[in-house]
């Protein structure tokens, strides 16, 4: 009926160490969708990105990207298929430029080519890149840190993103702006699979959303759907 | 009177400047696999040391140039480097924190034993028609291979410095020693960046290791020495600063050069010890260093 | 300690007088070096695993309280001070050097606080080179001594010193990981900010260990030099001592009471089987180390510890 997903992970099961983290989960993102994963701290959405951008490997279960098996792949083997994964906290490179942070960005090789025409993209999206350039990455604000770390996550020419909690510790103007360039990457073509504790926000902007618990997905659908669903109601607005 | 004394002192300190260089190249190859992967190789010094008796092989049994050896000496210690950091390093990482210093602690003892078996204890030195020459400013006379070592210092330095930053693997080694998972998501293969990194830094090893050769005489006991200066060099430079590292050179070939002045030739390490133990007391994150 | 003389507590007894025994009954020349050595070494890998097992501190620094204590009682005999109190007094010489450092290399994490202690050892050797505290010049300078005053003490005598001292070792390191030193410096070895952030003094706890293994280290090198009959700075302050306790408890299994007594067995039986290839020693030990290392990180004892016979044998002598 519908065509294959672009990412379908199947059943996984991920430890730390002898810790179970997540627990049999399943997951699909088509191409294009905008997929929020939402649950309270703990409940494994980070772990669940890790897993697939290969920083963990899964215990059980399969990852497979645009048809291929994944789960057994390195982070830059991964990177280079067309995964970008916007890691929680930002995590620029600190002592290095906004631009050098940007280049990195298309190490791989597939990417190099374009960075050029990359870089003019990501200044478009986020023109205070470009004004910054020169600048350390320590020294810019929480909230063009956010930025330039998404900037940097799409010189590496991405089919799907994953980003972690991109709101955190930014303020609600900041945040905006945020999802208004998320708006405009999609607009890209670019599939989004994304973390967000707010989960009102979530609802916003997504077309799908997977909630999760306890390292366990609970509930998944379409928002429309998840709006109307009573837990939702009354577990996260307080209903 | 104090002009005099001046004029004494300008010999071991212009020495101790020159010197500088050549404890900045020795400590260059430390210093960058310190910053990169959070690890102090204590057999660096007898790595370097290595090179300095590959030097002296192709020197006794072909008659081959110290300097013209680097073409092989290089190339071979890199490849050392490369396989030391893949199979030998990234295993003791994934053990323990412990492993990879009590490991390279193996290495050294290996280095130092084997180089006793084939030279032994005995010192050596590379000398060539160019050694024993010196050169003059004024009227300080200086022996020439000080002046080399300050020049392979400062090209060897420039040439790494354009390297990191501005080639891909250069700034990925940045990254990789900045924040690794984020360097790894960013499409870096992290572990090879480090084989690189390790690599590099032997090649510098076996520069330092010839110029060392050059200039002084070594025995296999030497490597400990000159891990000491070495790391000491790191601390007072810092991290991260090539100018911190060439200064911090400059500090301790002072304290040699003036140590022995004032105290005798036999305690100038001590002086330069004392002062990298102090530095250690009061700063251990260096003066330059960020 | 009565509740611990059940069940196990009754052959180690037995074990002890035989130990205490054997030269009295006629124990060949040979033995009593291979038993002597073993004690010595002993106390020394025990008091180097404090540091590096349990406190998170690779330390290579045994060579300057061994050096130090050595001198002082080698000293203190040309200035005629009998040697069993020469002994005591080195090891304070070694324990009070401890404390001084203690400060600025404290202050180091890890891999600092490891070359901070390799310094030590090769400053000392220079100074003690090129300075000589008592008696008239030697041939090639330095502090090159003998011992004086210990002709007449017989073998046994020293067996019997090293005994105690490494039988004290074992017994100090049981007290001191049950007790609440041992705790905190499980958890500062585990994460020291963690630790800090609990209440704990890290740095108090670190200096603890640091001289106490300094103490007793200095007390196993004394003993060394009064059958070794004497001293010089080279040999003294030599990073053999270091590789020694090194591979002694890396082969045994770091982080464990049982480890350091079962490599020192295997390093002093390695000694005689190398003692025909001198030259080539410290580079065999390399190999082994890093074999270890790599091979079987735990040590022996980490293989051993998942058989089910050892495992029980070991309950039975800890008679819980």
């Amino acid at each position: 009926m519908s065509q294959k997903p672009l990412l379908k992970v199947s059943h996984i099961d991920t430890f730390y160490g002898s810790i179970q983290a997540l627990w049999n989960v399943s997951l699909e993102v088509e191409a294009q969708e905008i997929v929020a994963l939402i649950g309270a701290n703990g409940s494994g959405k980070s772990t669940l990105l890790d897993t697939i951008s290969g920083l963990i490997r899964p215990a059980k279960g399969g990852i497979e990207f645009e048809g291929e098996n994944i789960s057994t792949l390195n982070p830059f083997q991964i990177v280079a298929l067309g995964i970008s994964h916007v890691p929680e906290g930002r995590r620029v490179f600190p002592n290095l430029s906004v631009l050098d942070n940007l280049i990195l960005g298309s190490y791989n090789r597939a990417s190099r080519p374009k960075k050029e025409q990359n870089l003019s993209i990501v200044y478009e999206l986020f023109p205070v890149l470009e004004e910054r350039k020169n600048q350390l990455a320590k020294t810019l604000s929480g909230g063009e840190q956010q930025m330039l770390a998404l900037g940097r996550g799409l010189m590496s020419n991405p089919k799907l993103m994953l980003l972690d909690e991109m709101s955190l510790g930014l303020a609600p103007i900041v945040i905006n702006n945020v999802y208004k360039a998320l708006r405009k990457i999609r607009e890209k073509g670019i599939t989004l699979l994304f973390v967000e504790q707010n989960v009102r926000r979530s609802l916003e902007e997504a077309d799908r959303a997977c909630i999760m618990e306890a390292g366990r997905v609970v509930l998944s659908g379409d928002v429309a759907d998840l709006r109307e669903e009573e837990e939702v109601k009354k577990a996260y607005f307080g209903i | 009177m104090f002009l005099e004394l001046f004029a004494d002192l300008s010999t071991p300190i212009m020495m101790g400047i020159l010197l500088g260089g050549l404890y900045a190249l020795i400590a260059l190859g430390l210093s960058l696999v310190f910053g990169v992967m959070k690890l102090i190789n204590v057999a660096h010094g007898d790595l370097v040391l290595f090179s300095s008796y590959f030097a002296y092989a192709a020197m006794t049994t072909v008659g081959m140039d110290p300097v013209v050896s680097l073409v092989i000496g290089v190339p071979l210690l890199f490849a050392i480097g490369f396989a030391m950091q893949k199979y030998l390093l990234s295993r003791a990482f994934a053990i323990s924190m412990e492993a990879p210093l009590i490991i390279a602690f193996g290495v050294s003892l290996i280095l130092q034993n084997f180089q006793q078996i084939v030279w032994s204890p005995m010192s050596r030195g590379l000398t060539t028609s160019y050694t024993l020459a010196s050169f003059g400013v004024g009227s300080i006379r200086v022996p020439l291979a000080y002046l080399l070592d300050f020049i392979a210092a400062l090209v060897v330095m420039f040439f790494l410095r354009e390297f990191l930053n501005r080639t891909y693997l250069g700034k990925a080694i940045h990254a990789a020693s900045q924040d690794r998972r984020a360097a790894q998501l960013m499409g870096i293969n992290t572990d090879r960046v480090y084989a690189f990194a390790f690599a590099i830094s032997m090649a510098t090893a076996a520069l330092a290791g010839v110029f060392l050769g050059l200039t002084f005489p070594f025995t296999p006991q030497s490597g400990v020495s000159f891990l000491i200066l070495a790391f000491g060099v790191v601390i007072i430079g810092g991290l991260g600063s090539m100018l911190g590292t060439f200064l911090g050179g400059m500090v301790l070939g002072l304290a040699q050069t003036l140590g022995g002045y004032f105290l005798g030739a036999a305690a100038q390490m001590l002086f330069a010890y004392a002062i990298v133990l102090f530095v250690l007391a009061v700063r251990p994150q260096g003066l330059f260093g960020r | 300690m009565i509740h611990r003389l059940r069940g196990g507590g009754i052959p180690f007894i037995v074990a002890m007088v035989v130990l205490v025994v054997l030269p009295i009954a006629g124990m060949p020349r040979s033995w009593s070096l291979y038993f002597f050595l073993f004690f010595i070494y002993l106390a020394m890998a025990n008091m180097w695993n404090l540091l590096a097992g349990y406190s998170g501190l690779i330390s290579l620094c045994p060579p300057a309280f061994i050096g130090l204590a050595g001198y002082a009682l080698v000293i203190g005999t040309w200035i005629g001070v009998p040697y069993y109190l020469g002994i005591i007094a080195g090891a304070i010489v070694a324990a009070a050097f401890a404390l001084l450092i203690s400060l600025p290399v404290f202050r180091l994490s890890g891999i600092y606080f490891s070359i901070g202690t390799l310094v030590i050892p090769e400053a000392l050797r220079i100074a003690f080179f090129l300075w000589r505290p008592v008696g008239s010049q030697m041939q090639g300078g330095g502090a090159g001594y003998m011992v004086k005053g210990v002709t007449g003490v017989s073998v046994s005598w020293f067996y019997w010193l090293a005994l105690v001292i490494g039988m004290a070792s074992i017994f100090l390191m049981r007290l001191i990981l049950r007790s609440t030193l041992g705790l905190g410096l499980a958890s500062i070895r585990d994460n020291d900010r963690a630790a800090a952030s609990c209440g704990i003094d890290v740095f108090r706890l670190k200096l603890y260990s640091f001289v106490i293994s300094a103490f007793v280290t200095g007390i196993a090198g004394g003993i060394f030099y009064i059958y070794q009959g004497y001293i010089e700075p080279a040999s003294a302050f030599n990073i053999k001592w270091t590789m020694i306790v090194m591979l002694a408890t890396v082969i045994g299994g770091m982080s464990t009471e049982e480890g350091p007594i079962i490599g020192t067995a295997i390093v002093v039986f390695l000694h005689f089987l190398l003692a025909k290839y001198a030259g080539i020693s410290l580079l065999i030990q390399g190999i082994i180390l890093i074999g270890i290392m790599l091979l079987a990180p735990q040590g022996i004892v980490g293989v051993l510890r998942h058989n089910r016979a050892y495992r029980s044998f070991v309950q039975f002598i800890d008679a819980r």
